[in-house]
């Protein structure tokens, strides 16, 4: 089996390498994929859309249905996770507790446990250390985390960024504060259902930003026409429809990496977890 | 709003979507609603689309406002146009159909799987309708995702066919996108009338051959060709029911279609047949494949599994039709795909309406049902008329035009595999049968549930199912109408002499 294995890659790879022979050499700039299509984003992107990142450009307007699909597959995947991991069992077995004042832990059977106090709280089954730095280094360093996210998203139209990149930091300072913590302190931040609901209303802004340019008349995702709800000229409207779009892409970015995070580091339960 | 019918039908069901996974966790019982809503605007659409086509000729629409090469565009035919409106109309159907199941299966999180349903039609309509190739990308990957995780909330081994899924589906894909890569740089474009015409002057040249190859080996593979078909019977035969009943009629349809626009449309009949003469060697392939996806079948003990089999089979009629080459060939190809998902969706609703009462599709419970469940059979009976080709039904009339296009071709071996896979169809379908209306429920039924509690299913199961089954006789009979006004125009265009 291995050996067929090797023949097929052999194979494949000469298969490859044969077909490179007609390819333009590298970095031609008389290439037909630098003469035809992306010559002309260069030359539009900005007088068509003024964003001066032609990136974002073609992103989010030329080929913003492709965006907006990707999007709806990183929904897919936050979806897919939950309906494959999810239990909506709550954990059988005893948990542990923390008394607050004097840091002493409790084991308590799983018929006795208390109502909710503020005198203890939980921690998790498979222990891990109190750490009162690296508790407090990270709950500090979440809002400057989320605040760069911000800028990232804000700042795609100028500079590498965008929604999907600053949708994952934003997830990530979340994940921070459940790494530093535990899952029950994130979750009581952002509980479960706000994430799912998030996942959906980023890709809704996404896709009701489309539909709503068909309201107004025009074609699906063609920005242009919104030019008359934004109070700006058609061209600037195309650049404010893109960051409206950015911002829909960093809320499900966002959410989808908190939901994945939340569902694989659990389990699937969502009670206890790193 | 005429103008918008394309980008509606892909996008209205898009929207729903979202709404239906977020309402899941504030109201769960407006899911099913909602969801039928999106559905059916979709399905309502793409036959005012169709109608549109067929009267007026191909729609193009211009996402984002931007000219064709510049931006994505839409353009629908009468050979997508069709394919869309059989796919949302059966997806409506399916959605109708199995509610009760989905209830039973996955109870906590029907509003999840409801908006899974609805992405993945999105994905297979935007494959339909789009005109880019890389679009066609993007959307075969919302289509594959959905359908990985769909599968995977099954039980038993569920999860573990959809991940050996997932690791062959995302080769296929990889494949494809390789063969799109090397399309760009040759070309330096994505939109496929603008590759097309770019094209012709490369078409000596090894990169368009290799991309070629990619994209059909990636579109083989998502289309279980034979000997690429390992996932399929798992991945089908242990998805939940409404899942599988969605999935298994429509996902492979769809890469036939992609098939047939890349030959088509795209590499143009020129390239395919005459310079890399590729045709008897695929039609040989696909022989293969209509043979052994019939012997495989032979061996299945259940019936799920069973009609898994025959799906492979059938891929091979398809594949070899349009690998043909000739009018009569692609025409049977094509009218295949629009005549397989819908006997494949009356089988498999079948199933599911079985399942549904007995918990089991081994072969052994089966016995005594035709008088338990006589609707049900009596669907399932129209269903495998149709899959074996018998007159009335539409099964017949595409095994006509393929066995016709196989002798015009000369490829005898082709019409032999036809013809065998009928005989070994028979045989199959008409052992269940028997089975189910000769044996004794009571008293051979050794499995747990009883035989008191097996009746017919619920009509909101069995209309539906009565509604598919009439379907497979009326398109049968609307044959003539189907190939001269949808088909015809499509293949002649393409350059096959009538």
């Amino acid at each position: 089996m291995k050996a067929i294995g090797l023949i097929i890659v052999v194979l494949v790879g000469a298969l490859l390498l044969y077909s490179t022979e007609d390819f333009p050499s590298w970095g031609d700039p008389a290439s037909p994929a630098s003469v035809h299509v992306a010559a002309h984003h260069l030359k539009k992107a900005i007088p068509e859309t003024s964003v001066p990142n032609v990136v974002t450009a073609v992103l989010a307007d030329y080929r913003g249905y492709d965006t907006m699909f990707e999007t709806s597959v990183i929904f897919c995947a936050g979806l897919g996770c939950f309906v494959l991991l999810r239990l909506f069992k709550k954990r059988d077995d005893d948990s542990y507790y923390r008394h607050v004042a004097t840091g002493i832990t409790l084991h308590i059977k799983k018929d006795k446990i208390p109502d909710a106090s503020s005198e203890f709280e939980r921690i998790d089954t498979l222990w891990t250390p109190y750490d009162l730095i690296v508790k407090n280094v990270c709950r500090i360093l979440a809002p400057f985390v989320q605040l760069f996210a911000l800028y990232v998203i804000a700042h795609g139209h100028h500079s590498p960024g965008g929604g999907f990149q600053g949708g994952v930091i934003l997830g990530a300072s979340v994940i921070l504060i459940a790494i530093s913590h535990d899952m029950r302190t994130a979750l009581g931040r952002i509980s479960e259902k706000t994430v799912h609901i998030l996942m959906a209303v980023g890709v809704l802004i996404y896709s009701g930003i489309g539909a709503l340019c068909i309201l107004m008349g025009r074609n699906f995702l063609d920005y242009a026409a919104l030019s008359r709800i934004l109070f700006t000229d058609k061209i600037e409207a195309r650049s404010l429809g893109i960051f409206g779009v950015e911002v829909g892409v960093g809320i499900t970015v966002m959410a989808v990496m908190i939901s994945i995070y939340n569902n694989l580091s659990s389990e699937g339960r969502q009670d206890e977890g790193l | 709003m005429n103008h918008h019918y394309p980008v509606l039908i892909v996008t209205l069901p898009l929207l729903f979507a979202f709404v239906v996974s977020g309402t899941a966790w504030v109201k769960k019982s407006l899911c099913f609603p909602l969801t039928v809503a999106g559905m059916g605007l979709s399905a309502w659409f793409s036959i005012c689309l169709l109608g549109q086509v067929a009267t007026t000729g191909p729609v193009e629409y211009r996402l984002g406002g931007w000219a064709m090469p510049w931006g994505i565009g839409y353009r629908v035919d009468t050979l997508n146009g069709m394919v869309i409106a059989v796919v949302t109309v059966l997806a409506f159907i399916n959605l109708i159909a199995t509610r009760k199941t989905v209830v039973q299966e996955t109870p906590d999180k029907t509003g999840a799987f409801y908006s899974l349903y609805l992405l993945f039609v999105v994905g297979l309509t935007g494959i339909l309708v789009t005109g880019d190739l890389f679009n066609l990308y993007v959307l075969l990957e919302v289509a594959s995702l959905t359908s990985y995780a769909l599968i995977g909330m099954g039980n038993g081994r569920a999860p573990m066919s959809a991940l050996n899924y997932l690791f062959l589906g995302t080769l296929g894909g990889c494949f494809y996108l390789l063969g799109v890569g090397y399309l760009y740089i040759m070309t330096g474009s994505l939109n496929m009338a603008d590759v097309a015409t770019l094209l012709p002057p490369l078409f000596k040249s090894s990169a368009i051959v290799m991309a070629f190859i990619f994209c059909m080996a990636g579109v083989s593979i998502k289309m279980a060709f034979f000997p690429l078909h390992m996932w399929l019977p798992n991945a089908y035969g242990n998805a939940p029911t409404a899942a599988g009943s969605l999935i298994a009629p429509l996902m492979t349809k769809v890469m036939v279609y992609v098939l047939i626009r890349l030959m088509l449309t795209i590499f143009s009949v020129d390239f395919v047949f005459v310079i890399l003469k590729m045709g008897p060697p695929m039609v040989w392939m696909s022989s293969l494949a209509i043979a052994a996806g019939a012997v495989f079948a032979l061996a299945q003990k259940n019936l799920k599994r069973m009609l898994c089999y025959i799906i492979v089979s059938e891929i091979g009629y398809m594949m070899g039709g349009a690998w043909l080459g000739n009018n009569a060939g692609m025409t049977g190809a094509v009218l295949h795909i629009f005549n397989d998902a819908i006997m494949t969706l009356c089988l498999f609703l079948c199933a599911g309406s079985i399942y549904y009462r007995t918990q089991g599709l081994e072969m052994e419970r089966l016995k005594g049902l035709f008088r338990k469940m006589p609707v049900t059979m009596a669907c399932f009976v129209a269903g495998a008329l149709s899959i074996i080709g018998v007159p009335p039904t539409c099964g017949f009339f595409s095994k006509w035009y393929l066995i016709s296009g196989g002798l015009a071709a000369g490829q005898y071996a082709f019409v032999a595999a036809l013809i065998f896979s009928s005989l070994v169809n028979a045989i199959l379908f008409f052992r269940v049968i028997e089975i189910s209306y000769y044996g004794d429920f009571e008293t051979h039924n050794a499995h747990g549930s009883s035989g008191a509690a097996v009746m017919e299913s619920p009509a909101s199961m069995l209309v539906p199912l009565i509604i598919v089954s009439t379907g497979l006789v009326v398109v049968g009979l609307y044959t003539g109408g189907i190939v001269n006004h949808l088909i015809h125009p499509i293949v002649l265009k393409a350059g096959f002499s009538g």
